[in-house]
């Protein structure tokens, strides 16, 4: 049997808030399925300190800061899929995803610095991505400044930018508004679907 | 005899010295030389911690915690211009920029749901801001996402948005020194700002250099 496994990460400072009842929606479905397996990190919880600028790992291919990176490093290289929730605050993503974010500067280096794999030949171009936002604004472009830094997140540890899925809320502010939201829960359910579908395809080649 | 004019600069990168700070501290001294008293606050080395997301300043508009981000909130506040800098990391601010904006999410509330304006509109056109920042690539879009974070954050504290100073490809250019007008442009902006604001002229509106910029339609 394909064994998938899925990361799950929590980005939001506000447990089971919004951006997690959409993450928990999604996850809650791909476990129905007996082929995954699902890792949950919340990053209140995962102790990952800001980047430092320092560029070492251009020339050492790790970081030079010793803290639960080094857990989320290892879960993100042997993840199919890696799914990243986080609200927008100020009009980009919380910083404590934003933190994350920047902490995959080792895999930049890796991969365009040092031009080194960031996973096995034969799972590069096999992962997906999933983002999943939500805002408390009704803007229609609220989540645009986030995308190019979750792109970049994405790129640097090998999902490419076709294997990003989007779900994204807007309009939902105080905790558990989303719940109340008519097609964020379909939504979810469906991106889930065709996710596991995809990866079952990829998987089995 | 007037008040001088007081400039602040806000680090926003976790690296000391490198081409944000340089940039930034030529900003600062153009400010000095034509006069203005400046500060450095180097948001890295601030005690604080990041928004919880908690929503309590939505109906107080004020923030629970306590710590060192309503003092330098306040000290903005008080300024009558501020340099806001930071390099871009993965696409966007840093985390310790970021992390510093979300903060001021009970400045927001004040502003945008209280309609309470701390500085009024007369006196927002003689205080001016400005953001600095520094890339390693060379691409037209690296500076995209910074906008929608800075011009709110320039609203709620009452500066008008009067420019920005990008210098990209520090990779190509070895370092910010290596780059042809980015000092020197840092340096004049300083200047300038401190004789308009002293001579009660306002900024010309937003002059940016950047090559494309997101969302310029984000609500005053």
């Amino acid at each position: 049997m394909i064994s998938i496994r899925v990361l799950a990460i929590a980005g939001s400072p506000r447990r089971h808030g919004n951006s997690e009842i959409l993450l928990d929606w999604v996850i809650g479905h791909m476990k129905e399925d007996p082929c995954v397996t699902i890792t949950k990190v919340a990053l209140t919880e995962a102790d990952i300190a800001p980047c430092r600028g320092c560029n070492a790992c251009e020339k050492l291919n790790r970081c030079v800061i010793r803290d639960g990176m080094d857990l989320m490093h290892d879960q993100i290289i042997e993840a199919d899929c890696i799914i990243l929730a986080a609200p927008v605050y100020c009009m980009s993503i919380c910083s404590q995803a934003k933190g994350l974010v920047d902490r995959t500067q080792v895999f930049r280096s890796r991969k365009y610095v040092l031009k080194l794999p960031v996973v096995s030949p034969e799972r590069k171009g096999k992962r997906l991505g999933l983002f999943i936002s939500t805002a408390g604004q009704d803007w229609s472009y609220v989540f645009d400044p986030s995308v190019p830094v979750v792109r970049c997140f994405f790129h640097v540890i090998e999902v490419r930018d076709k294997d990003i899925r989007y779900l994204m809320v807007r309009h939902v502010d105080e905790k558990g508004a989303v719940l109340k939201h008519p097609g964020a829960r379909d939504e979810a359910l469906k991106i889930a679907d065709e996710m596991i579908s995809t990866l079952k395809e990829r998987l089995s080649e | 005899m007037k008040n001088p004019v007081k400039v602040i600069g806000l680090l926003g990168s976790p690296h000391r010295k490198g081409n944000t700070e340089q940039l930034l501290d030529r900003f600062l001294e153009g400010a000095s030389d034509a006069g203005g008293v400046t500060e450095k606050v180097i948001i890295r080395d601030l005690s604080y911690s990041s928004c919880k997301g908690c929503n309590a300043c939505h109906k107080t508009g004020i923030c629970i915690m306590n710590d060192d981000i309503p003092l330098i909130y306040d000290r903005l506040l008080e300024a009558d211009c501020i340099a806001v800098s930071s390099p871009i990391y993965t696409m966007g601010i840093t985390t310790e920029l970021k992390s510093f904006i979300d903060r001021a999410h009970y400045l927001w509330v004040r502003y945008y749901k209280q309609g309470e304006h701390l500085i009024t509109p007369e006196k927002k056109k003689n205080r001016q801001g400005f953001f600095l920042s520094t890339a390693g690539m060379d691409t037209d879009d690296v500076f995209i996402t910074t906008t929608p974070m800075i011009k709110p954050l320039f609203n709620i504290l009452g500066f008008s948005y009067c420019s920005d100073i990008l210098a990209r490809n520090m990779d190509g250019f070895g370092g910010i020194a290596g780059h042809p007008w980015a000092l020197d442009s840092a340096y004049k902006a300083g200047s300038r700002a401190v004789i308009e604001i002293s001579a009660g002229i306002p900024c010309m509106g937003r002059n940016s250099n950047s090559q494309q910029s997101l969302l310029d339609d984000i609500p005053e």
